[in-house]
């Protein structure tokens, strides 16, 4: 067959990504007030997201200590796109491993929990202890003088990717970095926000995962931002769980990385420009009266008459309570349009039936099918696609002000999410 | 396979297919009708079910429950317009205790957008459903969906 050399090298030069070129981003000059569109839409920015953030300087969370209560359990889960495992070893100690055999990058772990003796590779037979170090790998001496690995093949230089693991009132984190400060530190003041809520043994009652079709930060921004609780969610307001009327307040760490907000019911402070206000705001429907009204009851059970708190830290954890309902979120990225929302709903070891049966009951509000919370997945996946291509266009963040402190402690703010945006940028190195 | 599905099996099917050509003409009000005023209607993932925790995503402990989950679906609650199609197959009277009879079926759900026309398999799974017989017909004592994915694509709104 005759063909021109020509062609073959043109063939050569022209595959399908020689002539892709990564866009150069800047961040609008107005900073933290902005969040361009295409933050959620370009894949290059997803990816170094990857490694600067999910990989990068934050403790991410992968689960209770109560899933993993026994030593041999382990759980499968992610951060970031990579999936990892959580285990418990022998002397009860927690272990946080990459869920990749050293040798071939097998995934090891293929169920959810679970219960083993060892980390156990099917493709090449390597074996892990509960701790990730390589106890053996099959063959590792040939047959009769021949194969096998090399002379200088050292077992303990061949384990599993370990992260660096904390755990705060059985939360457990992990992190790839050696330089993020430990645990406590980085959550500073908003640690409190979790030991008011897990004081005690925590019993796990069930699970809830949500796909939705929208960037990981449209999700993250969502529970950062107090403003749109009860104007969004009709729930709250013409129920009184949560209403701009009642006390309320909002702590950040020192660095802003990380917030939580609390509402008490039952403490209507009466103003005229609420009145005026919420007339017309669609949340506030008076045809919305509830047949059976009992679902709403619920135990101030932390004694402090908090009705809602919702607690997200950087970049990917939400706890809530709402009245009895406890639940922890876990945001994890599938791609720069698809996010996955894993709610895991507990209550304590020691709660009686009814507390355990008011907590399921309440479950109705929250989640995927959650009369309170549907609203959520529905907004995120909107702004999504009214972001299009992404190359126009920019979300504008001055509620309560233009800086970081701006705004206080009022709900009416969106401070938290200047907040997010800025530590956002300082890690991606954008400007 | 037990006499009772020979007896009682064209009612119950009807039931079962009465419960979703209501949500899919967009009736969803009636089902509150098909369902005893004590009886329960639960969405659970099998994922919490074959792990024995009790967490539900829908758990209506009463009709007057189901009947104020639509009316919040209805009124309060914000998400993109949408139908479905149920898809039902292997009606089964699998027992009877105490004059309850016992009924498992297969179920799978699409969802079409009515902005854009996407559709969707969002849901599929087993009922597993206690039946009662009263003098104005078969009511569901029970209605249990046990969905095959722990995935809820987006949000589950409108009842399966």
């Amino acid at each position: 067959m005759n063909i021109p050399s020509a062609s073959l090298d043109e063939a050569s030069i022209q595959g399908p990504t020689s002539r892709r070129h990564i866009t150069p981003r800047t961040w609008p000059a107005e900073g933290y007030t902005r969040a361009p569109y295409w933050a959620y839409t370009d894949p290059d920015i997803y990816a170094q997201e990857q490694l600067k953030i999910f990989r990068g300087k934050t403790w991410n969370y992968v689960g209770l200590e109560a899933e993993v209560p026994e030593a041999g359990n382990f759980k499968t889960t992610f951060i970031g796109e990579q999936s990892v495992v959580l285990t418990r070893a022998e002397d009860h100690s927690l272990h946080v491993v990459v869920n990749r055999c050293a040798h071939r990058g097998n995934m090891l772990c293929r169920d959810a929990f679970g219960k083993v003796k060892k980390l156990y590779c099917v493709y090449h037979a390597w074996n892990y202890n509960l701790q990730g170090e390589l106890t053996h790998a099959a063959f590792s001496h040939g047959l009769r003088g021949e194969g096998g690995l090399p002379a200088d093949f050292q077992l303990s230089e061949h384990g599993l990717h370990k992260l660096r693991v904390a755990s705060l009132c059985g939360l457990v984190f992990a992190t790839f970095s050696d330089e993020v400060e430990p645990l406590e530190d980085w959550l500073g003041d908003v640690a409190q926000g979790i030991r008011r809520v897990l004081h005690k043994p925590l019993k796990v009652l069930g699970y809830d995962t949500q796909r939705i079709h929208a960037n990981w930060k449209a999700y993250h921004e969502n529970p950062r931002d107090s403003y749109h609780a009860n104007i969004l969610h009709t729930f709250y307001g013409t129920f009184g769980l949560s209403r701009q009327s009642q006390e309320s307040g909002m702590t950040l760490d020192t660095h802003g990385r990380h917030v939580y907000f609390y509402t008490k019911a039952g403490t209507e402070k009466k103003s005229q420009d609420f009145d005026a206000t919420s007339a017309a705001l669609r949340s506030v429907n008076d045809a919305m009266q509830l047949e059976d009204p009992g679902i709403l009851k619920w135990r101030d059970e932390f004694g402090d008459g908090v009705s809602v708190q919702i607690l997200t830290t950087y970049p990917s954890f939400v706890l809530h309570q709402i009245a009895n309902s406890l639940a922890t979120r876990q945001l994890i990225p599938r791609g720069v349009g698809e996010s996955d929302l894993v709610w895991t709903y507990f209550g304590f070891e020691d709660d009686d039936d009814a507390l355990t049966q008011a907590r399921l009951v309440q479950g109705n509000l929250a989640g995927s099918a959650g009369m309170i919370s549907v609203e959520d997945a529905a907004v995120c996946e909107m702004m999504q696609r009214a972001m299009a291509d992404g190359q126009n266009g920019e979300s504008f963040i001055e509620m309560g002000g233009k800086t970081l402190d701006s705004g206080g402690n009022t709900k009416l703010s969106e401070r938290a999410i200047r907040n997010f945006w800025h530590n956002y940028c300082l890690d991606m190195d954008l400007a | 396979m037990s006499p009772l599905h020979e007896q009682h099996f064209r009612a119950i099917e009807n039931l079962i297919f009465e419960w979703a050509r209501a949500i899919d003409e967009n009736r969803v009000e009636a089902i509150a009708d098909l369902l005893l005023e004590d009886g329960r209607y639960t969405v659970k993932s099998r994922f919490n079910h074959d792990r024995d925790l009790p967490m539900a995503i829908i758990d209506s402990r009463s009709a007057a429950q189901l009947r104020d989950r639509i009316k919040s679906m209805r009124i309060a609650n914000i998400y993109e317009p949408h139908h479905y199609r149920h898809i039902l197959s292997g009606v089964q009277i699998v027992g009877e205790q105490a004059g309850v009879l016992q009924v498992r079926s297969n179920y799978l759900v699409v969802r079409t957008m009515a902005l854009d026309g996407d559709m969707k398999i969002i849901s599929t799974g087993q009922c597993q459903d206690e039946v009662i017989l009263t003098p104005s017909g078969p009511k569901f004592k029970q209605r249990l969906f046990l969905y095959d994915s722990r995935i809820i694509e987006t949000l589950l709104v409108i009842p399966i």
